[in-house]
């Protein structure tokens, strides 16, 4: 019983790679924003981003390895991924951090 | 042929990666900080949260606990980031980091004033 659905539809099976393709591209995208970011705002809000997209590709590779195993890491994500951008705000407008 | 569930988890998986996708490429093509923080607090959010619908409507029939956990994931999602993105708005306009010459009207002078001279020594 669990064999029968431990496999994803070859339908979703491509969908999944194509969002993969585009997702990693994206991610690319933030990266360059991070590396040429002229202010330091900038490269946090580009690491949130990068946030997001690390949690789509987790969600996609779920629906593809038909586990969920690593859900767990999404909502965990979530949590902790706001904190980087919450710290460099307050260094920015304080200039410390507590 | 797929099923209704694979239907509804690709067009859910395709319209999130789209709007994420849509998130990081006016991240790196608008002109300041301000406008990149609109591209990414709004399309990246609601990107995030179409990719987690989706997990959850393919996961649905056979493991209960991941909606559970989507929506837990969701909700935490649309409480952090408008946080986020606000505290660092304000940050990067106290601290002067530029508003792009194209921007038409800054009605946030009369209330905050930016320092960015004094932002470092405060306190």
């Amino acid at each position: 019983m669990a064999t029968e659905e431990s496999f994803v539809s070859p339908f979703l099976h491509y969908v999944s790679v194509v969002c993969l393709a585009a997702l990693l591209g994206g991610g690319a995208l933030c990266v360059h924003r991070v590396a040429i970011g002229p202010s330091a705002a900038d490269r946090a809000i580009a690491l949130d981003t990068l946030t997001m997209v690390f949690i789509g590709i987790i969600c996609i590779l779920c629906i593809s390895w038909s586990s969920a195993l690593y859900f767990d890491a999404v909502w965990i994500l979530t949590l902790v991924g706001y904190l980087g951008s919450v710290a460099v705000a307050r260094y920015l407008e304080k200039g410390k951090l507590f | 042929m797929p099923t209704l569930f694979d239907l509804f988890t690709a067009v859910a998986m395709i319209l999130g990666t789209f709007l994420t996708v849509v998130a990081c490429v006016g991240l790196l093509r608008f002109p300041d900080v301000f406008c990149r923080m609109h591209a990414a607090g709004k399309a990246g959010t609601l990107g995030v949260s179409l990719l987690i619908v989706a997990a959850m409507i393919d996961f649905a029939p056979h493991e209960a606990w991941v909606p559970v956990r989507g929506a837990l994931a969701i909700f935490f999602q649309f409480l952090t980031t408008p946080a986020a993105t606000h505290i660092l708005a304000r940050a990067s306009y106290i601290s002067d980091y530029g508003i792009a010459e194209r921007t038409a009207v800054d009605e946030l002078k009369t209330f905050l004033p930016s320092r960015p001279h004094e932002t470092y020594g405060r306190e």
